[in-house]
C-alpha cells in the first residue's frame, strides 16, 4: 500500500471527474425521466462538440470563448434535432428499444468524427482550457481551477436541475411525463414542447461535459464516446429515477476510479470501477422484482 | 439442409413439405455446396481469409440474433463473450494437443459455463437493465483481458509471456491448415451451429422462447420456466460464440486484446439488427456487413468510417420502419419488384411469386 501523499493529487482529479460524471448522469436521469430515452450518445454528441471547439481553435484560430459555445451549441443542436426526428416516431416503444436506437446515433457521430478528425496518423490532439493554468493548493494538494469548475458543475447543476423539475412549470411537466404520458397530454400540457426542451437540455450538458472531459481526460472521439458508460453506471445505481443518487454515485465512482492509480497490483483494473460497482449495487437492488411493469409494458 | 427441414417438419401432422419450401431446401443446398467447394477455387487469398472471418461472425450474429429475435433479450457484450471464447481455445490449443474440434467444444463449453455464471444473476434483470449489465460486464471483461493478455505459448495460467521473442502461431487444424481448407472448416463448424439453433427453433425451447419474447407473464401462465428457458437461451448463444471464437483463435493465428474492443459489442448488435433477427439467414447478412463489406471497402479505398456510418442508419432504419432486416426487407421488396416489372411489361396478372424472390425458382 504506498503512502498517503501519493493518494493525495487523486482525490482532487476524481471528485473533479466525478463532478462531470455527476452532471452527465444527471442530464441522462432528466431526458430519460422525461421522455424515456436512455441517451447512449451522449458521449459521442460531446465528442463531436469538444473536436469542433478543437478546430475552431487550432485550426481557425477563432478565440477559445467561440469554440466553447460552438461545441455546447452544437451538442444541444444534435441532441435536439435527433430527438425532434425520432423521438414521436419511438415514442411509443419500449425504453429498450429507444436506447438501442440511439446506438445508431453513436455510431453515425462515431464513424463521421474518425472521418473528419482521423487518428489514424498517430496524431494526438489536446484541449486545454485557461483555467488549467491557475489554482491554489490545499493542504499542499495542487488544485487547478478546472477541476473545480468541474466538481461545481455536478454539485449546481445537480441542485440545480432538482430545484428546476420541483419548482418550475416546465419541470413539473417533465415530472408528471415521467409518470405518464398519455394523461399528461390528456391535461394539456404540450407534450412535444416539454420533450423538446428535454432534449436540448440534455445536449447542452452534454456539451459541456464533452468540453471539460476533453480536458481532464483526453480529447479522442472513442474515449469519449466510451466514457458514457461510466456516468451510465452511476444511472444505472440510481435506478434511473433519482437525481441525488446519480451524484453520490458518480462522485463515488469518479473517485474511487482515481484512488486505485497508486496501488500498483490494482492500477490496470481501475478502468474496471464503474462496471464492477454498477453490476453489484444493480445485482444487490434487483432482488424484488415485480412481473409486471405496467408503464414499460404498456 | 434438406433433411433437416423434413426431420424437423414434425410426423404426426405428417404433411409433406410445401412447394417453396422445397425450393428453398433445395437453393440453400446448392448455395452451401457453392460456398464449400467452388468459392475457394474463385476468390483470392484476401478474400478466403474475409470469408472465413464471415463464416465465424456468422456464428456471433447467429447467437445474439437468437437472444435478441427469439428471446427478446438484448446483449450489449457479444464482443466480450466471443473474447472469451478465442482465449479459452488459445489457451487449450497451447497447453495440449487436442484434436482441434475437441479444442472447439471444450472452448464452447467453457464460455458456456462463464455466460451461465453472468447469466444466473443478471437474468433477474430485464429489458434496459439487462442489455446495460451487459455491456457493463463487456466493459469490465474487456479491462481484464487488456491486463491478462492472450495465451502466446507462454506458461501458467495465463500463458502469457510478455518478454517472448519468438511468438508460436495458434495451431489450426492438420487437415485445415491452409486458407481455404481452413475456410471449408469454418463454414462446416457454422453449418452444424446453424443447424443446433434450427433444431432449438423447431422444437419445444424455440415455442417457449417465442412466448416469453411475446409476455413474460402470459408465459408463465401457460406454464412456462421463464427463468429456465431464458438461461437456455443465454447458454447456448454462449456456447455457438465460444465456438466461434475457438475457430476466429485458428484463423488469425496470433490473438491481442486490443481485437476485442467495448465498441465491437455495439457494432455487432447493429448489424445484428440491420441483418434481421427473425431470420437464420439475417445472421449471414449480419456477418456479411460487418466483415465482408470492410474488406470490400479497403480493397476500394474506401475508408470503413463510413460503414459505421451506414451501421448508425441501418439501426435507426431497422427499428423505426423495418424490424425484420435486411434479410425479410431485401427479398419482400425484390418480389413486389418482381411482380411490379411483370405487372409492366406483361400486362398479364401477376402471380403470387415465390417467397424469398430468389432468383431459380422457375415456375414452369
Amino acid at each position: 500500500m504506498p503512502p498517503w501523499q501519493d493518494f493525495e493529487p487523486f482525490i482532487v482529479s476524481g471528485l473533479a471527474l466525478g463532478g462531470v460524471y455527476a452532471l452527465s448522469g444527471v442530464g441522462l436521469v432528466v431526458l430519460y425521466r422525461a421522455t424515456g430515452v436512455l441517451y447512449l450518445a451522449f458521449g459521442a454528441v460531446g465528442a463531436l462538440g469538444a473536436l469542433i471547439a478543437w478546430s475552431l481553435a487550432t485550426k481557425a484560430g477563432a478565440p477559445g470563448w467561440a469554440g466553447w459555445l460552438a461545441c455546447v451549441a452544437v451538442a444541444g443542436a444534435v441532441t435536439l434535432g435527433y430527438g425532434l426526428l425520432f423521438g414521436p416516431a419511438l415514442a411509443r416503444r419500449d425504453p429498450l428499444i429507444k436506447a438501442v436506437a440511439t446506438i445508431g446515433l453513436t455510431l453515425i457521430l462515431y464513424g463521421a468524427m474518425d472521418l473528419l478528425w482521423t487518428t489514424s496518423g498517430g496524431q494526438a490532439r489536446s484541449l486545454a482550457l485557461p483555467t488549467d493554468n491557475g489554482g491554489f493548493t490545499v493542504a499542499s494538494i495542487q488544485v487547478t481551477w478546472t477541476q473545480v469548475i468541474a466538481l461545481a458543475a455536478g454539485v449546481v447543476l445537480t441542485a440545480g436541475t432538482g430545484t428546476f423539475l420541483r419548482f418550475t412549470k416546465l419541470g413539473t411537466a417533465m415530472r408528471a411525463m415521467a409518470n405518464d404520458r398519455d394523461i399528461t397530454a390528456t391535461l394539456g400540457v404540450p407534450v412535444r414542447k416539454v420533450e423538446a426542451a428535454a432534449w436540448l437540455g440534455c445536449g447542452v450538458l452534454a456539451g459541456i461535459a464533452g468540453l471539460l472531459l476533453a480536458d481532464l481526460v483526453a480529447l479522442d472521439a472513442t474515449t469519449l464516446t466510451f466514457l458514457v458508460i461510466s456516468s451510465l453506471a452511476a444511472v444505472l445505481i440510481a435506478r434511473l429515477r433519482s437525481i441525488t443518487v446519480t451524484f453520490v454515485a458518480a462522485i463515488v465512482i469518479g473517485l474511487l476510479h482515481d484512488l486505485l492509480t497508486p496501488i500498483t497490483s490494482l492500477s490496470n483494473y481501475r478502468d474496471m470501477t464503474p462496471f464492477v460497482i454498477a453490476a453489484i449495487a444493480l445485482l444487490v437492488l434487483s432482488r424484488h422484482q415485480v412481473m409486471t411493469q405496467s408503464r414499460e409494458e404498456a | 439442409m434438406r433433411a433437416t427441414l423434413e426431420r424437423a417438419s414434425p410426423a404426426r401432422t405428417a404433411r409433406r413439405p410445401t412447394r417453396p419450401q422445397l425450393i428453398r431446401a433445395v437453393i440453400t443446398a446448392v448455395l452451401l455446396l457453392f460456398v464449400l467447394f467452388a468459392l475457394p477455387q474463385l476468390m483470392s487469398l484476401y478474400y478466403v481469409d474475409t470469408m472465413t472471418q464471415v463464416a465465424v461472425y456468422s456464428m456471433v450474429t447467429l447467437a445474439l440474433g437468437l437472444l435478441v429475435g427469439r428471446v427478446g433479450l438484448f446483449s450489449l457484450g457479444q464482443a466480450a463473450v466471443l473474447a472469451i471464447g478465442a482465449w479459452a481455445a488459445a489457451r487449450l490449443l497451447f497447453a495440449t494437443t487436442q484434436p482441434y474440434p475437441l479444442v472447439l467444444l471444450e472452448a464452447g463449453l467453457i464460455t458456456m459455463v462463464a455466460g451461465l455464471l453472468i447469466g444466473l444473476p443478471a437474468l433477474r434483470l430485464r429489458g434496459l437493465y439487462l442489455a446495460l449489465i451487459t455491456l457493463m460486464l463487456a466493459g469490465a471483461i474487456t479491462v481484464v483481458l487488456a491486463t491478462v493478455n492472450f495465451p502466446n505459448g507462454g506458461h501458467g495460467f495465463t500463458g502469457y509471456n510478455g518478454s517472448l521473442l519468438h511468438i508460436p502461431p495458434i495451431r489450426r487444424p492438420s487437415i485445415a491448415a491452409s486458407d481455404p481448407a481452413y475456410f471449408r472448416y469454418s463454414v462446416v463448424v457454422a453449418i452444424l451451429m446453424f443447424a443446433l439453433v434450427y433444431a432449438h427453433i423447431k422444437t419445444k425451447p424455440g415455442r417457449a422462447w417465442a412466448a416469453i419474447r411475446q409476455s413474460e407473464p402470459a408465459a408463465l401462465a401457460a406454464g412456462i420456466n421463464i427463468w429456465f428457458y431464458k438461461l437456455w437461451a443465454f447458454a447456448l448463444a454462449s456456447f455457438i460464440t465460444g465456438v466461434a471464437g475457438g475457430v476466429l483463435a485458428g484463423a488469425i493465428h496470433y490473438l491481442y486484446s486490443i481485437n476485442f474492443p467495448t465498441q465491437d459489442s455495439i457494432t455487432l448488435l447493429a448489424v445484428t439488427l440491420m441483418g434481421g433477427v427473425y431470420s437464420l439467414w439475417g445472421a449471414v447478412v449480419a456477418a456479411l456487413l460487418y466483415q465482408f463489406l470492410p474488406a470490400l471497402l479497403n480493397n476500394w479505398g474506401v475508408s470503413a468510417d463510413w460503414l459505421i456510418i451506414l451501421f448508425g442508419l441501418g439501426v435507426l432504419q431497422v427499428l423505426t420502419t423495418a424490424p425484420a432486416g435486411l434479410a425479410d426487407q431485401v427479398p419482400r421488396d425484390l418480389a413486389r419488384l418482381g411482380r411490379f416489372l411483370r405487372g409492366r411489361l406483361g400486362r398479364r396478372p401477376a402471380p403470387a411469386g415465390t417467397p424469398g424472390g430468389t432468383p431459380g425458382g422457375d415456375p414452369a
